[in-house]
């Protein structure tokens, strides 16, 4: 074959490759990720993107409602006896799993069980719970311990929550995420496969048992439209962005606020916002260290700090963020402005002479942060300025994610570390109110309100309760929030049916093309 | 040469023995560990030791070394803690985009790096040669996120011609027409990497052809274009063997930028992303496999040595 011949074949062969590309059918949403989760077991994984995916394929007993209040999903409706202790579930019949079965009691029984004993966030109300018991085919009955106000917001928050498997799931599962060919839920999608850095597919379940009601955040109607789901991972942004444009993906992940205007203008995509809120957190460590009980000290720290220049630095446009000191967003019902007149103060000479009396005398403040999060490392990079400003001298220690939620462990290894929290629905639900999250906040003050917040089934006592939590933390000062973070998602016009903004993580049944 | 084939393939175990031990040692001394990176940010310390013992990694270096090389001398890579899938299947799908990506990625460099590095040779020190040779400086020295994100801003969002991210599967639905994900992604990887054989090309016939041989067959007043081909390029050609042995080794370990960009399932960032979630049955898999290619690639080379110049004896 002659050069000639050979690069006449190549341009046909080209050609031809480009023309016979495959037309994907109506049917199928394309969502791109920021990566891949590392699981979907909704159990033991808190990842928002295993959510994201899972709560298609998993339901829990409880959901919420677009006002974030917990309503029945697979429980058709419950009785608390007098004293608080006694939750009777009922449970809605003819629901079916993935691989045909009846859900039953039992299986609620089993799953609550696995969740209470290995789930990430079951020992918040399995450490209160006397027993669980199967009493009727389609009845739960748990007894608790003492009165405990938030568990229907922890049964509704299916991120590390009670999500149903079938009790023939549960029999094996322990601490270790159930694998793949056990995902047998009861949502709208079933799991179909994982294609490692190639995609997550659900497809449409079609015995799937939808609440009645008309569809109400979480909750209500739920309708299939799409027959298949696919989850594809695309790491870069630009990329994300670009096969939205190019038409190869219908929805895109964790867009950039330096992007915001221009896609905000662009008419060939929709910009979505989340509707929760994520906020900074910077733990302080109440084990070890010159912070360890050194409350005046955490104060001085806290009152050098201005957190809006670093907001606009790490997120950029004005309506992707608000410095707010409540730890829940505005218009949530657990709004407060307790203790929040602390939260932003910027006061580097007021800072330098409380430093002084708390006796700083100039040692190094270890202060780790993550790469892995670019709004992390700049919000890191603005406070620690503005610590040394007031006289501190802050040791900046980068490292990646894994390096740094390891050393986090080791009281001796850090005085300041940088996450960040997802919104959740009950305050109960923040890392800084768990006494075994790395910072170990656990005074004596702390422990009498979190009993009394926990007691509590009397919404307007427990929100009263809360703001002498918040008015707390920002006195002790365990962790320092660094304000509120609206992320947004984009995608394709033709989606029909996304709503204006995304609850917690976006949902794909009601939604069609 | 079979004597000589037989011998390079058995120092292949001390190599990957080594090669396991230093690699299980460096991933484990790194810290971090799969567990917390599984459970998320809310798990307690608690938890992630509850994990770890499930997954059996709080046992000495020593003790889980020896059941995993014995695992492998089974052929049993592990499974991937991520994906819980055998590291086998994990890199098998990662081992299919990649070798496919070098493979076009090669065809481009082929078709493009030597034609116009034998041009560029023989017009030596015209304002074709500068051109070609300015060209080719211009593509080793651009960015390849760069040009890939350019690529599918005009091909992709523009155009219209190419999809512009993604892989799938050469056995799923689409069959070969697939391969069309791989254009953009292959001519971003193409572009430096024919740049550099270019020039190889260009710098490997200027030397032979100022050899006598050459002068010989000049002298005996031979067409200029078979001096150029059979006497100059056969000649340069055993430096540019050796530069496509390890460019395609590279193509397959290395393009993690651009499988990066355009979201290809490939080696090179199914070992970054292993790395950064401490995947360790998967890092070790990837790493064991990329030098069995390395030292079978050499070998290949120094088998194409003896075919291209029968001065070189394979003892």
């Amino acid at each position: 074959m002659t050069l000639k011949t050979w690069s006449k074949s190549a341009v046909a062969g080209l050609a031809l490759m480009a023309l016979t590309g495959t037309a994907w059918a109506d049917g199928m949403m394309r969502y791109a990720t920021v990566g891949e989760p590392p699981s979907l077991d909704q159990h033991v994984v808190t990842s928002d993107l295993a959510t994201t995916i899972a709560h298609h394929m998993f339901e829990g007993l409880y959901t919420f409602n677009a006002a974030n209040a917990p309503v029945g999903l697979l429980a058709s409706g419950e009785t608390i006896s007098d004293d608080g202790k006694v939750i009777t579930i009922s449970l809605r019949e003819g629901v079916k799993f993935h691989n045909g079965q009846d859900m039953t009691s039992a299986d609620v029984v089993a799953s609550l069980e696995r969740w209470g004993e290995h789930g990430s966030r079951g020992g918040l109300l399995f450490g209160n719970v006397a027993s669980v018991e199967a009493t009727g085919d389609h009845e739960v009955t748990i007894t608790l311990n003492e009165p405990f106000g938030p568990w229907k917001n922890l049964m509704a928050f299916i991120n590390g929550g009670p999500a149903i498997y079938p009790a023939s799931v549960m029999e094996a599962a322990g601490k270790e995420p159930i694998a793949p060919e056990n995902y047998i839920g009861t949502g709208p999608y079933k799991f179909s496969e994982w294609q490692p850095n190639r995609h997550v597919e659900l497809v449409r379940f079609d015995e799937y048992a939808s609440p009645d009601g008309a569809a109400d955040g979480y909750a209500g109607e739920r309708k299939a439209d799409f027959d298949t789901l696919r989850f594809i991972p695309v790491p870069d942004v630009g990329t994300r962005v670009s096969g939205l444009k190019a038409g190869d993906y219908d929805y895109a992940e964790s867009i950039p606020g330096d992007l915001f205007a221009d896609l905000d203008a662009d008419a060939g995509v929709t910009t979505i916002l989340n509707g929760g809120p994520i906020f900074g957190l910077v733990f302080m460590n109440s084990k070890d260290g010159p912070l360890q009980e050194n409350f005046a000290l955490r104060r001085a720290i806290q009152t050098a700090i201005d957190k809006t220049p670093a907001l606009q630095v790490a997120i950029g446009p004005e309506g992707l963020w608000r410095a707010n000191g409540s730890f829940l967003p505005d218009g949530n019902v657990w709004y407060t402005d307790s203790g929040a007149e602390n939260f932003s103060m910027g006061n580097a000479e007021k800072a330098k002479s409380m430093a002084e009396e708390a006796g700083y005398t100039g040692d190094p403040i270890k202060f780790m942060v993550s790469t892995n999060y670019p709004f992390h490392y700049d919000t890191a990079i603005v406070y620690t300025k503005q610590l040394a400003q007031a006289g501190f001298n802050i040791d900046l220690q980068v490292y990646d994610w894994a390096t740094l939620i390891e050393k986090r462990a080791q009281p001796d290894q850090w005085d300041l570390f940088f996450t960040h929290h997802g919104f959740v629905p009950d305050p109960i639900l923040i890392s800084v109110m768990n006494d075994n999250y790395p910072g170990w906040w656990t005074t004596e003050e702390k422990a009498e309100l979190k009993a009394k917040f926990t007691a509590s089934s009397d919404p307007a006592e427990r929100q009263a309760i809360w703001a002498d939590i918040q008015a707390l933390i920002y006195e002790q000062v365990p962790t320092m929030k660094t304000g509120d973070v609206y992320t947004y998602n984009i995608a394709s016009p033709d989606l029909k049916g996304l709503g204006e903004a995304t609850l917690i993580w976006p949902h794909f049944w009601n939604v069609s093309k | 040469m079979l004597v000589y084939t037989i011998k390079r393939l058995l120092a292949l175990i001390p190599t990957l023995l080594a090669a396991s031990i230093l690699v299980f040692l460096f991933i484990h001394l790194i810290p971090g560990d799969p567990a917390s990176i599984l459970l998320g940010d809310t798990a307690t310390p608690e938890d992630v030791a509850a994990l770890t013992r499930e997954m059996g990694l709080d046992q000495p270096i020593w003790k889980q070394y020896l059941l995993w090389l014995s695992n492998v001398l089974q052929g049993d890579l592990g499974t991937s803690v991520f994906f819980r899938e055998p590291v086998l299947s994990v890199i098998g799908d990662g081992a299919e985009t990649s070798i496919l990506l070098a493979t076009m990625t090669m065809f481009w460099i082929v078709l493009f790096g030597i034609p116009i590095g034998i041009l560029s040779a023989t017009k030596h020190g015209t304002w074709v040669d500068q051109m070609t040779s300015g060209g080719a400086m211009l593509f080793a020295s651009v960015p390849t996120f760069w040009l890939g994100l350019y690529l599918i801003l005009i091909f992709s969002v523009g155009l219209g011609w190419f999809p512009s991210s993604g892989f799938p599967s050469v056995s799923d639905d689409g069959g070969l027409a697939n391969l069309r994900y791989l254009i953009l992604p292959s001519l971003t990887l193409a572009a430096p990497n024919a740049a550099l054989i270019i020039r190889l090309v260009r710098a490997s016939m200027l030397d032979v052809s100022r050899e006598d041989h050459v002068r010989t067959a000049r002298a005996k007043g031979l067409h200029p274009a078979k001096v150029a081909i059979k006497h100059v390029f056969r000649n340069a050609l055993i430096a540019v063997a050796a530069a496509f042995g390890f460019t395609f080794a590279a193509l397959v370990s290395e393009a993690v930028v651009t499988e990066t960009v355009f979201s290809l399932p490939g080696i090179g960032r199914l070992v970054v992303q292993s790395i950064l979630r401490r995947d360790y049955p998967v890092i070790q898999g990837v790493i064991l496999v990329i030098v069995v290619l390395y030292m079978i690639i050499n070998l290949l080379v120094d088998l194409a040595y003896a075919r291209l110049d029968p001065r070189v004896s394979l003892k």
